[in-house]
């Protein structure tokens, strides 16, 4: 079994550190040393510089995978936007000999070779197929006992599927099953599915409309009483956090729900403290939510 | 033919379920199609903006009757507008975040600061932390010319909901003269 390599992308090196802190502990806490990828780039974002010029975005999003099949490395990512990118990346270079010819001619001037005899993974996929459901469940010493909010997000979801992975049925559940390995509860809740609103560029090209996106989720999640939305990805954990924080500004309105990556959740459960998990560096104010975790919300 | 446009018969399934679509008027997935089926290039208008308000949740192609790669499509239809020298101020921006440091988001004091508290290295090591990996992926975009397509490129005003609206009501008035002439 090949090693792993952790790219970070942008947002969670650059934003929300806390989920690349968590990341490491709790991959560390699996026994997994994940490898850093150094000197790889923006993956680069799928909606915007995919749909700027094509050969760029394929370009650069090789250069990343070759640099982690150097170290003889799967390559994991905790984004839903890097994933779609590199996923894609890799399976058109996998298909495609001419592409692939066509991308290394340019790598070769930077040194690099796209090979092709790597995989990339997303944290949620490869926990769940790698680690599994019951193996999360025997490492997790605190019962978390909590209302989740889930968010799949879109570039989860259409990657695993155009792979054929099984994972995508009609009755979608298995970031809901890591969930509730926790101890937490997964609560369902109005157009889950649905997304945050921030991708494909829109939030940079129409941050109102992405907002009021957000807001109709954030209304849906509230009315189930949930206390706290998890996700898979670093640009949906800054449209919601961060949002929340946008739109009691824009409209006078006090949400205040306390946002996680998966990775923090889990990070919990394996009993480490909310802060080394940088869950006070949110945004939105989690004072509330850390308390409560420390009063015993989980049980050991 | 973009994709496998051919194949949609202007039915709105997509933009019926478009969560953008809900929230901006202006934004109609099937007319996008449609006008660049009939290349109706002179209306471009029409489309930029428009067509980068798309956030990709790819809830229109899931519900496309005729299977139609939609999200594909869209994009397609971007880097079209991209290459005429048509782009959004603020995707010119996150263009010149890639070029100038290798990311689309680059570290900025409070993440810094973030990091420290976490424990982890000030700078993430990435390209943050790594010139000669700057160096290559600028040489990268060099060899693709994005470096050049983002510094030429025209800025296109982002309108508001209520200018867009203005805007397709000159153009119905525009029709109907031209209809009546």
């Amino acid at each position: 079994m090949s090693n792993l390599s952790l790219f970070l992308g942008c947002v969670a090196p650059n934003r929300y550190p806390g989920i690349e802190a968590a990341t490491k502990k709790t991959f560390s806490k699996l026994g997994i040393e994940l490898d850093d990828l150094e000197g790889a780039s923006c993956c680069p974002a799928p909606g915007v510089f995919r749909s700027f010029d094509k050969t760029t975005w394929l370009t650069l999003a090789s250069r990343n995978i070759a640099l982690s099949e150097e170290m003889d490395d799967d390559l994991l990512t905790i984004c839903n936007g890097c994933y779609s990118t590199l996923k894609e990346a890799e399976t058109e270079l996998k298909k495609d000999s001419g592409l692939k010819k066509e991308v290394n001619e340019k790598l070769f001037e930077t040194g690099h070779e796209f090979r092709g005899q790597h995989d990339v993974r997303h944290v949620i996929e490869y926990l769940y197929q790698n680690i599994g459901v019951d193996g999360i469940r025997e490492i997790v010493s605190n019962q978390l006992d909590l209302r989740v909010a889930v968010h799949y997000g879109c570039h989860l979801v259409q990657p695993l599927k155009e792979a054929g992975s099984g994972l995508v049925t009609n009755d979608i559940t298995f970031f809901d099953e890591l969930v509730e390995a926790t101890g937490a509860k997964s609560i369902d809740y109005e157009d889950k599915m649905m997304c945050c609103g921030a991708g494909g560029g829109a939030r940079a090209a129409v941050q109102d409309a992405t907002l009021r996106i957000t807001e109709k989720k954030l209304q849906n999640m509230i009315e189930e009483q949930v206390d706290c939305i998890v996700n898979a990805c670093p640009f949906c954990h800054l449209q919601f956090d961060s949002g929340q924080q946008d739109i009691n500004k824009n409209s006078g309105t006090n949400y205040e729900i306390p946002v996680l990556h998966y990775t923090q959740l889990l990070g919990l459960a394996m009993g480490f403290s909310p802060e080394e998990l940088g869950i006070n560096l949110n945004s939105t104010n989690t004072a509330v939510f850390i308390q409560r975790i420390k009063e015993g919300f989980v049980t050991a | 033919m973009i994709s496998n446009i051919e194949r949609c018969y202007q039915c709105g399934q997509c933009t019926s379920v478009c969560p953008m679509g809900e929230q901006e008027q202006t934004y109609r997935i099937r007319r996008f199609l449609q006008m660049e089926k009939l290349g109706l290039e002179t209306e471009e208008s029409m489309v930029v903006p428009f067509i980068f308000y798309c956030t990709t949740c790819y809830k229109c192609q899931d519900n496309c009757p005729q299977g139609v790669n939609l999200v594909d499509a869209v994009l397609a239809i971007r880097e079209k507008a991209v290459h005429k020298g048509k782009m959004l101020e603020a995707h010119k921006k996150v263009g010149q975040m890639l070029i100038n440091y290798g990311h689309a988001v680059p570290t900025n004091t409070d993440a810094m600061e973030k990091r420290g508290l976490l424990g982890l290295e000030e700078r993430p090591p990435t390209v943050q932390a790594s010139i000669e990996g700057l160096s290559e992926i600028k040489t990268l975009m060099r060899l693709t010319g994005f470096d050049k397509l983002v510094a030429e490129s025209e800025v296109e005003e982002q309108l508001t909901e209520n200018a867009a609206m203005v805007q397709q009501a000159d153009f119905t008035q525009q029709q109907v003269a031209e209809e009546k002439a």
